[in-house]
């Protein structure tokens, strides 16, 4: 009886992150990276597969991370044959799809970083969602 | 299970069906030597069967060299305009023609008579040191170039190209619009050739090879 109590204990401790991990697989991520910059520039962009596993549409509404002053959700588009970035402040993943974050499409633009940043290190930036879902992501730096 | 392998036929059939495409497009670039006309419809090089000559301009490299017609000549040139403060489209358009270099100069013919410009559309922040720092980040041997506003509407206007610089007082990163296209100038310093986004470093070096064959030394 005496083993009783902490076995049980160790069980529920065990429960608790796979619990988590249910309420977050409804959003995965993968292959979440940062591309790295040439010295002296303070602007970076950081790029992902976002994948909705609900039946129903989830809307990315805002990242931050401690890794750097500002980051913003922006959209690189092309527009009367001119390159631009939009804000995209309510990205929207549809049921069962995924949306990619893709050089020259949607991308986190990550301003001002707090350390300089290199190729092989590990930046984690929050994503938030409607609804109250936040989702940790650690991002590689990547040439 | 019978749609999923449908799919894959289908997927399957697309790859054979680019990769004989992809075949043909070269098998008949080699075969018809000297016509230029067999390159014309392609999705990643737009090439004019009646090359523009480029007018003089004035702008700086990242050296503070005088960079103007002159320094087009005798070289292929790759142009691209862009910005240093440009987190997307500019790093990844450059670092695919870093890889492009890379191929051209494994090549029996090799680099030498090619050159790489990066022209900043936003003299206001990138200065020559700045523009250094940034264009060799990439490849040593590119050049980052800048001039002011009239000399770069000049060149930008001579192939077609356009930029916005909407410097608003008080706003540290103020947006940036640019033509996303690479444009290719000939030695003799005529507009040869454009590659439309989205680009990749193989598809711009194996055209490029086989124009360069074709042309040889006629364009020089």
């Amino acid at each position: 009886m005496r083993w009783r109590h902490p076995v049980l204990v160790g069980l529920m401790l065990a429960l608790i992150p796979i619990a988590a991990v249910t309420a977050e697989a409804g959003i995965s991520v993968r292959d979440a990276w940062v591309r790295e910059t040439p010295p002296g520039v303070d602007m970076m962009a950081g790029y992902m597969v976002l994948q909705n596993n609900t039946s129903r549409s989830q809307v990315l509404v805002a990242a931050s991370s401690s890794g750097f002053e500002t980051v913003m959700i922006h959209r690189t588009i092309v527009k009367d044959g001119l390159a631009g970035m939009v804000h995209a402040s309510q990205t929207e993943l549809a049921p069962n799809a995924s949306l990619i974050f893709a050089p020259g499409g949607y991308h986190l633009m990550l301003m001002n970083p707090k350390r300089t940043l290199r190729a092989g290190d590990r930046v984690d930036i929050t994503l938030k969602f409607r609804g109250g879902l936040v989702l940790p992501v650690a991002y590689e730096v990547r040439k | 299970m019978k749609t999923i392998s449908l799919k894959f036929g289908i997927k399957m059939t697309t790859v054979v069906l680019a990769a004989v495409l992809g075949g043909v497009w070269l098998a008949a670039t080699y075969r018809e030597n000297g016509s230029r006309a067999i390159l014309l419809p392609d999705r990643v090089m737009t090439l004019f069967p009646d090359p523009k000559p480029l007018t003089d301009f004035a702008f700086t490299d990242h050296e503070n060299r005088v960079f103007d017609l002159s320094r087009l000549k005798d070289k292929w040139s790759f142009l691209f305009f862009g910005y240093t403060h440009c987190p997307d489209i500019c790093p990844t358009t450059l670092a695919t023609l870093a890889r492009a270099r890379e191929n051209i100069a494994k090549s029996t013919v090799g680099a030498k008579d090619v050159q790489f410009v990066f022209i900043s559309v936003d003299p206001n922040r990138d200065t020559a040191g700045k523009l250094g720092q940034y264009v060799s980040y990439f490849d040593t041997a590119f050049l980052g170039v800048t001039g002011d506003n009239a000399q770069l509407g000049n060149l930008a206007g001579q192939l077609g190209a356009a930029y916005e610089v909407k410097i608003t007082p008080g706003m540290e990163n103020y947006p940036v619009y640019h033509t996303p296209a690479v444009f290719l100038v000939d030695p003799r310093a005529r507009y040869h050739a454009v590659f439309a986004p989205p680009l990749d470093a193989e598809g711009i070096s194996r055209r490029f090879k086989v124009l360069r064959n074709l042309e040889g030394p006629k364009a020089i």
